[in-house]
């Protein structure tokens, strides 16, 4: 019993980050390696099966709390399917140290971007 | 937004008012902006396994200038197919033990529903610093 609730708060924990689309496949993947002794490679699958359902339950509010922007979404999912497919299959063929780097300094990018406030936009239609 | 002007009843200003989105531009001519940021993302998820809402979000909240939560809920919706998309192939190619992920799918589902319930709530400078956080520990990972 016990080994079925620590995983099961846990992913209710970071499942509350995940429906906010701020990081709680992160949070889930370093506690499950950290602390739970799981795997790296089992670790990232249970990872990528966690979030189906937890995104899913996420959406429905989404949806009917108007947050969702089908324009965006209708353009930006089937390219980035695509994409993420072909990526996949030449990833075993590129030499992924080389990006690191570069990837690393766009994350940083990424949080100095998010935490610099935004600048609103001072006039209104 | 504009003050709504005193000629328009309240229950028109309220219908104005839950409109949709009324921060973001028009959304005809974002539409090759929104098919970069989703090639970007598929491109980074591939590559890297995850990560992929990070181009996402950055590129949707500061080139087609979305509504933060706007962003982040339509990252999430995005993400999903292509993480079905990398579950379907991880699944097929087997020897997962699917036993030991269904806590954690148990526990998402609930995290998912409260999540979504509480989204409306909580304040766009704590979901930009919570995502800043998690950047700056993955910047830490991949420079060091």
């Amino acid at each position: 019993m016990k080994a079925w609730l620590i995983p099961f708060f846990l992913g209710a924990g970071t499942g509350v980050l995940s429906a906010w689309g701020v990081g709680g496949g992160t949070l889930l993947l370093l506690c499950m390696t950290l602390f739970l002794g799981v795997e790296q490679a089992e670790a990232q699958g249970i990872n990528l099966l966690y979030f189906l359902p937890t995104a899913a339950a996420s959406l429905l509010y989404h949806r009917k709390n108007g947050y969702l922007n089908t324009a965006a979404l209708k353009a930006a999912a089937p390219a980035g399917t695509v994409c993420a497919l072909a990526a996949a299959w030449v990833s075993s063929s590129v030499d992924l140290a080389i990006l690191r780097k570069p990837f690393g300094v766009f994350l940083l990018y990424a949080a100095v971007s998010m935490l610099l406030p935004k600048r609103e936009k001072k006039t209104h239609a | 937004m504009s003050p709504t002007p005193p000629w328009i009843s309240a229950p028109t200003a309220r219908a104005l008012r839950s409109s949709p989105d009324p921060v973001s531009p028009p959304q005809g001519g974002e539409v090759h902006k929104y098919r970069v940021a989703g090639a970007l993302a598929g491109v980074v998820n591939g590559l890297f396994g995850g990560g992929g809402g990070i181009p996402l979000l950055v590129l949707l909240t500061r080139w087609a200038k979305l509504d933060a939560k706007e962003s982040f809920a339509t990252c999430v919706a995005v993400i999903l197919p292509l993480c079905a998309v990398s579950a379907a192939v991880l699944l097929l190619r087997g020897g997962f033990p699917l036993s030991h992920a269904l806590p954690y799918l148990a526990g998402g589902l609930v995290g998912g529903v409260i999540g979504g319930r509480l989204f409306r709530d909580v304040p766009n400078l704590w979901l930009r610093r919570v995502f800043a956080l998690f950047l700056l520990y993955g910047a830490w990972r991949y420079l060091t």
